[in-house]
């Protein structure tokens, strides 16, 4: 009778300490990132820091937080506007002391699938990225040290980081992790061209020739027209990690990858980018040269530059709507009717997503 | 002393400086489950038994490409090809790597003579004379197939992984 009634008294005490340890979970609650099923599940989450919906909190306002740069003028959503896909619509972004960047920002859209990042692809995985403008004189200009001593003054971040990460000793990795979290977060995914995808949506006219060009090869002796943009801006994602010299110059200015590689092949190559917003987003290529995506389309169709690096898909035999033609060959009609497709692209709840929003105008 | 001390200091860093953004020629990186990870440069290739493998290219018309067999590259790296591709060794895969971030994937036993007869090459010449722009030095020459998507352009790395899925 003893030994029962011991028992008993041991499988209550279990019973309610594996309750309390239902009810109260050790630690951040791991965020599902939501994203349709075809844009597969090639994403990449670094094993160290795990999507939190602590850290994404954290990462949101830290965001948005502008004693993050030495002038206390500038965050990360300066230049990277949510209203323009977390773009800025200048040509070359002003740091925090005036300096202009070399390179025109890029958009924040669907980073959970890039692996390397930059204009060059010159660093891997977010968390390395995040660290230099935060770190970089000529952009926000504030080491990672300082800025943890700084917001470890307030107690919001004190809670904030502790919840993120355990502890309310802030530092600069746990910043530049709690920021990657949040910008895996930014998932784009409900386009007119998504929910065409979904069986939503009816295209126009116009629109699904848009799409049969942009995905098709162009093939002068069986007579089919193409754009053959999905060489490289394949998929329902519009992007795969490609570098390629895209025919702006003959001698390019800028060596892009060529700096990262040290191989002369790799001369005058930069990212080829997402075209989730795409019409968000001007103005285009890595140096803003373009200012509306009717000249990016007359680029490609009329004025592609010939060198040693230009990418094979730009050029001549086989990428021409004419039989030995040397240009692409599209017609005025056809270029408007990809000008819709790449409308389609524009995502109104990606640009209005509670979210993303800046945390101070809540 | 300490002026002596800097100057040795500034030119160990300098040195490294200039050897950072000096050139070195391309070659491909061949890593993962191997014994021997080996970075072979086209002297290298060129010591090698040569294998010939015929591709039709986008004009239409049939070219003669020279270069090393896949197979011979991966045996040379140690990895498990020949009588040695059997059981879980069958669940290895080939990633091949591109200078523009392309990405194709081959099994083990496409790769291996005692499975198929095809030869893919990493073939280094056209017609016994260099590749052209943007395709070389080293390219894939995969014959048979329907579509040229993984006869890929510019390799420079292959990578072999089990499949863990």
């Amino acid at each position: 009778m003893q030994v029962s009634g011991y028992k008993i008294l041991i499988s209550i005490l279990l019973v309610a300490g594996l309750s309390i340890a239902g009810f109260h979970r050790q630690g951040p609650e791991p965020l599902h990132i939501d994203y349709p099923a075809y844009f597969g599940n090639r994403t990449f989450i670094p094993d160290d820091n795990p999507t939190t919906v602590e850290g994404v909190a954290l990462g949101r306002r830290l965001f948005y937080e502008k004693r993050l740069s030495v002038s206390r003028q500038m965050s990360c959503g300066t230049c990277h506007r949510q209203e323009l896909a977390f773009t800025d619509g200048k040509v070359f972004s002003e740091g925090a002391d005036g300096s202009l960047q070399p390179r025109n920002t890029m958009s924040l859209v669907n980073l959970l699938w890039v692996r390397n990042f930059f204009w060059d692809g010159r660093v891997a995985g977010l968390e390395m990225q995040a660290a230099v403008p935060l770190t970089n004189a000529h952009e926000m200009g504030q080491s990672l040290a300082v800025s943890a001593a700084l917001l470890s003054g307030e107690p919001v971040y004190r809670s904030l980081f502790s919840k993120a990460f355990g502890t309310d000793s802030m530092t600069g990795e746990g910043i530049v992790k709690a920021l990657s979290q949040f910008e895996r977060t930014l998932v784009s995914a409900n386009a007119p061209y998504d929910q065409y995808l979904r069986g939503d949506y009816q295209p126009t006219v116009a629109e699904l020739n848009g799409i049969s060009l942009f995905y098709g090869n162009p093939d002068a002796a069986r007579n089919v027209r193409g754009a053959g943009c999905a060489h490289c801006h394949g998929g329902p994602k519009t992007y795969i990690e490609l570098y390629h010299n895209n025919g702006l110059d003959s001698i390019p200015a800028n060596p892009g990858r060529e700096l990262v590689s040290g191989q002369s092949y790799d001369r005058g190559r930069f990212r080829v980018v997402s075209l989730r917003n795409i019409a968000l987003t001007a103005p285009y290529m890595h140096d803003g040269r373009f200012k509306t995506l009717e000249e990016v389309l007359s680029h490609y169709n009329e004025h592609i530059k010939l060198s040693k690096t230009l990418s094979p898909f730009l050029q001549g035999v086989g990428n021409s709507n004419a039989l030995d033609g040397l240009t692409l060959g599209l017609t005025d009609s056809e270029k408007k009717d990809l000008l819709a497709f790449m409308h389609m692209l524009t995502d109104p709840t990606f640009i209005s997503d509670k979210r993303f929003s800046d945390p101070f105008q809540d | 002393m300490n002026i002596f001390r800097s100057v040795i200091v500034l030119s160990f860093q300098l040195a490294f400086i200039v050897s950072a953004y000096a050139q070195t020629g391309p070659g491909i990186k061949i890593s993962g489950e191997v014994t021997k990870p080996l970075t072979l440069s086209i002297e290298d290739l060129a010591k090698m038994k040569r294998s010939t493998a015929v591709l039709t290219d986008r004009d239409g018309k049939p070219h003669n490409y020279q270069g090393v067999a896949l197979q011979e590259l991966l045996e040379q790296a140690g990895v498990t090809m020949g009588k040695q591709l059997r059981g879980e060794q069958l669940t290895k895969y080939l990633m091949v790597k591109c200078a523009d971030g392309y990405e194709v994937l081959f099994s083990l036993a496409e790769l291996d003579s005692s499975f198929t007869d095809r030869v893919v090459i990493l073939a280094d010449k056209l017609e016994n004379g260099p590749l052209p722009d943007g395709k070389g030095p080293f390219r894939l020459v995969v014959p048979g197939e329907k579509k040229p998507a993984r006869s890929s352009f510019q390799v420079v790395e292959m990578v072999i992984r089990y499949a863990k899925d």
